[in-house]
């Protein structure tokens, strides 16, 4: 069924059609993902949805063969990235109070570019949008999940961060 | 203070008032933890003038980060001033918590720009879902059908070894049929072509078969289409009359 989807499936949809309870469809996955270490594709995954995807180590080869362009971000575009990824969901205001600068110029590049997308709004005066990374941040950032953001090296990141396993924190 | 060192004129690239800040902590050598932020003030005010003009709502963000770095400097010169209260706005400790948080971000954004330089990203597949056969596909049916082609395909070959030996001509043809409709009464085109026809000799057959008819020597009748053809011998008295 993975291989045939040509989007992300959710893990209670697997279980429906196969009949099984969504535990057993969790274990199948993870024996799943664990044969496909070292081929030359991978289990991806975001909240409860899968997909089966190239291994980025080949990307090189896939890219070509698909003819697909490089992806750029500026720098700018990079930092509201890294602010959404870590911090998801998240409003343009709480972007823009942590990078300091306004941030309508590089959410609109990266919403347009399907790196984020809206993820409803957030229960405060103005009901402001919330936003969040989106399957394709995963894919161009050959992330297997969210699980696998890049964690901070410096001792300040580790200090913000508490747990070095916790990617999100109480801002 | 280190401001005395020629700060740097190019100021391209500073991407917000915070970015300004972290660049002079890590071009001092300091450490965020404990720098005093109102040191800085008068080398952010340096390189705040050199900069290129921007947008009113830019320049307002520097100049607040600005004027909060230069309270931090006279509070610190001018020790009797400290307990200012909480109308201040934002202390020393929270400016210091925000660039913090930003530098953190900084080194995640670096981060994320590595990985999508080194380009080691996933694909998925692309082009829709699988296209499926149409019912009754089954295995048995193309299986027959196989069989078919193969059968077509012998006959075709021994049509292609035999038929170049053979050459018809419509008048020998003609007269091969009156022939045997003068012995037989009735007699079905299949007859006439045989198991293995080639194309020329039914071709030749058929049109002796419409000299005929043109002459009226025989009768042609069909009864439905694409069934066989019954051809039966006209007598000569009445296709005179």
């Amino acid at each position: 069924m993975l291989f045939v989807a040509e989007k992300p499936v959710g893990r209670s949809e697997l279980a429906r059609i196969v009949g099984a309870t969504p535990r057993a469809v969790e274990s199948a996955l993870a024996d799943l993902a664990a044969a496909y270490e070292g081929t030359g594709l991978r289990l991806q995954r975001s909240g409860d949805e899968w997909q089966i995807v190239t291994a980025p180590q080949h990307a090189a080869h896939v890219a070509a063969y698909l003819g697909a362009d490089r992806l750029r971000v500026s720098a700018a575009s990079l930092e509201t990235l890294a602010v959404i990824a870590y911090k998801q969901p998240v409003t343009r205001a709480e972007v823009e109070a942590i990078r300091g600068v306004n941030c309508d110029q590089t959410i609109y590049t990266l919403a347009s570019r399907r790196l984020i997308e809206e993820r409803g709004r957030k229960e405060a005066p103005g009901r402001p949008i919330l936003y969040g990374t989106t399957w394709e941040f995963l894919e161009c950032f050959g992330l297997q999940s969210l699980d696998d953001l890049p964690q901070a090296l410096s001792p300040e990141g580790a200090l913000l961060e508490g747990a070095p396993t916790a990617p999100r924190e109480t801002g | 203070m280190m401001e005395s060192q020629a700060p740097r004129v190019s100021v391209d690239g500073f991407d917000g008032p915070l970015d300004l800040l972290l660049e002079l902590v890590e071009e001092k050598k300091l450490d965020i933890l404990t720098v005093r932020l109102g040191d800085l003030a008068d080398a952010y005010l340096v390189r705040v003038r050199a900069m290129p003009s921007l947008p009113a709502d830019e320049v307002s963000a520097f100049l607040a980060i600005a004027s909060r770095l230069v309270l931090l400097k006279a509070r610190s010169l001018l020790p009797s001033l400290a307990p200012l209260a909480e109308e201040e706005g934002e202390s020393e400790e929270e400016l210091r918590a925000r660039l913090l948080e930003y530098a953190v971000v900084r080194e995640r954004a670096s981060v994320l720009g590595a990985r999508l330089r080194a380009g080691e990203r996933a694909f998925h597949r692309e082009g829709g879902t699988v296209e499926l056969p149409p019912r009754g596909g089954e295995v048995d049916a193309l299986a027959s059908a196989w069989t078919r082609v193969l059968a077509l395909a012998a006959r075709q070959r021994e049509e292609d070894i035999v038929a170049p030996g053979e050459r018809y001509s419509v008048e020998q043809r003609t007269a091969e049929i009156e022939a045997l409709i003068a012995e037989q009464e009735r007699i079905s085109f299949a007859t006439l072509l045989g198991d293995h026809p080639t194309v020329g000799f039914a071709v030749v057959t058929f049109i002796a078969l419409l000299d005929l008819y043109r002459r009226g020597a025989i009768d042609l009748a069909q009864d439905e289409l694409f069934a066989d053809i019954a051809i039966t011998r006209r007598e000569r008295t009445s296709a005179q009359s």
